[in-house]
């Protein structure tokens, strides 16, 4: 049990330094208005999470459509609450930049369109969840939608920019997936992603855990 | 089609924090005819529901063996015909044209000749049987939800109270229909009425 | 199957009624309001393209759920599951939705272009756009559909549920669309017809392995 708690406080402090870097270490970057840059150390990761959320609920409404157990829709459902969380987070910290680089709240770029459209998702999905009681039906068709939303997502990502931007060419795209970062910006960035990750993992088995011993509690009350 | 057998064990279903079945077992067999009882919300539609595949059940198994060889659930439909409350037939079609679309979505015979034989043997007069099943009185739509279920001649039948809105001489006809039926194969029904459960050779008592 | 639901329907006419009725309304709403003549001549190529498809998708919003949930409401859904192949239940259902759509096409597009004096140069283009277009929306609604018709049936929940998933085709569909009224040359549609056929494609696969366990729990 230490070596697990152990993880926990690494993983605060970790953050706690990439947050203190992505303001101190990190270098203005050129080009763009004051500070407002370092909100993409937070953005970014946050945006990645919600792609991760979303496949780790891939895997699990998979899985669940397999073998029925219902940890595996517990999983699920832990995936994308934490995806809706986080995409939300991506957003809100999306839009916020917007507004201050270009002056307005949404810009229709496709990354941000990808985004909000991956919170729409999300939000379906627990709308659908809502909507069915019982629950071996509700994991079932969660499930299902979840993989028909999935196999959906690559157009909108990659196929519909190609087509749409062709016709309307934007900086705006360019400029967000430049590469040519500063190496100390690079560090934080990546540093901030690998905690992020770490902090979405940490969640997720927490509330796994917790529907685990849920479910063992029931399986025990019925015997 | 030959012998087929159904074998549930220990079956549990809950709906949200209600336990409406706990640790039901048995078995439907060939030859003989298992009726299942209990009082109003005891569980008697849902563990039928359960057997024909229509719920998973929260915990336990139902396993088909045809002859042997163990069916999986998502063919056990081929074998069964089935007869419940909340199973209708199409209002807006005929007695007829709900038979031979069901008698062609499983692939038998779906002659008018053989259609409406079946029909009037459990009662329904060949005037009514082209007009559509919205105008038909409970009885009669009872009538055709039977046909519905012996249509293909299945292995195994399920009747969730297969007398409802019947009168005496429908009544009869699904004793007969029944009677039939266990030479050949498997039968369940889940009833109340006592002139059904008359008719099982095996009893499953449900309780609240 | 598919015999089945087109006797029905056009006996009881409700989701005909539902769809034209709500097409009709919206474009008769658009025309009135808007005209062939009250957009700027630079922003019609964008505006007409969009607005047939929102006229479009949300008729198809209002009606092509009915193909399941009519079927749960009458309880005939149960019937219908423990006799019928599900891959046959599905493929019965979404024919039916493509030619509810197509049918719908069929009357909205001509009087819309009229209505609107929205002079379309490809005409094969635009063609292949609906046609292809027709398949990828009934393919997405006809497996929520199913999907909805399981839980709580409401057209909210529906709309719900399509809309993140049929933006990247709407999107595309305008985008097709506009290259068709724009130009005669076939290729310019191409780029679009090919994204929209190819999500088609793969959605149409992925309901075949996901509708067997929607129709079937």
């Amino acid at each position: 049990m230490t070596k697990k708690s152990v993880w926990k406080w690494v993983l605060g402090a970790w953050l706690l330094v990439v947050i203190w870097a992505a303001f101190f270490y990190a270098p203005s970057a050129k080009g763009f208005k004051g500070e407002s840059a370092r909100i993409v150390f937070f953005h970014v990761p946050q945006a990645w999470v919600a792609v991760l959320a979303f496949c780790v609920n891939l895997i699990a409404s998979i899985r669940y459509m397999r073998g029925h157990d219902p940890l595996d829709d517990a999983r699920a459902a832990t995936a994308a609450r934490l995806g809706l969380v986080f995409s939300v987070l991506a957003t809100v910290t999306g839009s916020l930049f917007a507004r201050v680089m270009w002056g307005s709240f949404w810009n229709w770029d496709p990354r941000e369109v990808s985004i909000a459209i991956l919170l729409l998702i999300y939000a379906a999905y627990f709308a659908l969840r809502e909507a069915v009681p019982d629950e071996e039906r509700r994991a079932s068709l969660s499930a299902a939608y979840a993989v028909l939303a999935f196999v959906t997502m690559p157009f909108l990502v990659f196929v519909v920019p190609r087509i749409y931007w062709s016709l309307h060419p934007d900086t705006i795209i360019n400029v967000r997936g430049s590469l040519d970062m500063e190496s100390r910006m690079f560090q934080v960035l990546m540093g901030s992603l690998v905690g992020f990750t770490g902090l979405f993992f940490w969640l997720y088995t927490l509330d796994v855990r917790l529907a685990r011993v849920r479910l063992a509690r029931r399986r025990r009350e019925e015997s | 089609m030959g012998g087929v057998r159904i074998d549930f064990d220990r079956i549990v279903k809950r709906f949200g924090s209600r336990t409406v079945l706990s640790n039901v077992s048995g078995s439907v067999r060939p030859g003989g005819v298992v009726v299942v009882t209990g009082p109003n919300g005891s569980g008697k539609s849902t563990l039928l529901n359960i057997l024909a595949g229509a719920l998973r059940p929260s915990a336990g198994t139902v396993r088909y063996l045809d002859g042997g060889n163990e069916i999986e659930r998502t063919r056990w439909f081929e074998r069964l015909g089935v007869a419940a409350p909340d199973m209708a037939v199409y209002e807006e079609l005929s007695a007829l044209e709900n038979l031979r679309f069901f008698a062609r979505v499983r692939g038998v015979d779906a002659a008018d000749d053989r259609l409406s034989a079946l029909l009037e043997r459990l009662g329904l007069l060949a005037r009514d049987q082209r007009r559509l099943v919205g105008t038909y009185s409970s009885g009669m739509k009872q009538r055709v939800k039977l046909a519905q279920a012996v249509i293909h001649e299945p292995p195994v039948l399920l009747l969730d109270e297969p007398s409802s809105n019947l009168d005496q001489a429908g009544h009869e006809a699904t004793a007969d229909l029944v009677a039939r039926f266990r030479e050949r194969g498997a039968v369940a029904v889940a009833t109340n009425d006592p002139r059904e459960v008359a008719w099982g050779d095996a009893q499953i008592q449900l309780s609240l | 199957m598919l015999a089945k639901e087109l006797r029905s329907e056009l006996r009881s006419r409700v989701a005909l009624n539902a769809v034209g009725l709500f097409a009709l309304t919206t474009l008769v709403a658009v025309a009135y309001q808007i005209g062939p003549y009250r957009i700027h001549e630079d922003d019609r190529p964008h505006l007409l393209a969009a607005l047939l498809w929102i006229i479009l998708f949300f008729a198809a919003l209002s009606g092509l759920a009915r193909v399941f949930v009519k079927e749960e409401d009458a309880h005939t859904a149960k019937t219908l599951r423990l006799a019928a192949r599900p891959l046959a239940v599905f493929g019965g259902k979404l024919m039916f939705n493509l030619l509810l759509l197509l049918a719908l096409e069929l009357c909205i597009v001509p009087l819309y272009l009229a209505l609107m004096g929205y002079s379309v140069i490809g005409v094969a283009g635009l063609l292949a756009v609906l046609l292809a277009g027709s398949l990828a929306l009934a393919t997405t609604t006809t497996l929520v559909a199913a999907i909805i018709s399981r839980a709580s049936g409401s057209g909210t929940l529906f709309a719900v549920l399509t809309v993140p998933i049929a933006l990247p085709l709407l999107v595309v569909l305008i985008q097709g669309t506009r290259a068709a009224a724009g130009s005669a040359e076939f290729s310019e549609v191409l780029p679009a017809l090919r994204a929209i056929i190819s999500l088609a494609g793969v959605q149409l696969v992925a309901s075949l392995y996901l509708f067997p366990v929607v129709w079937h729990d």
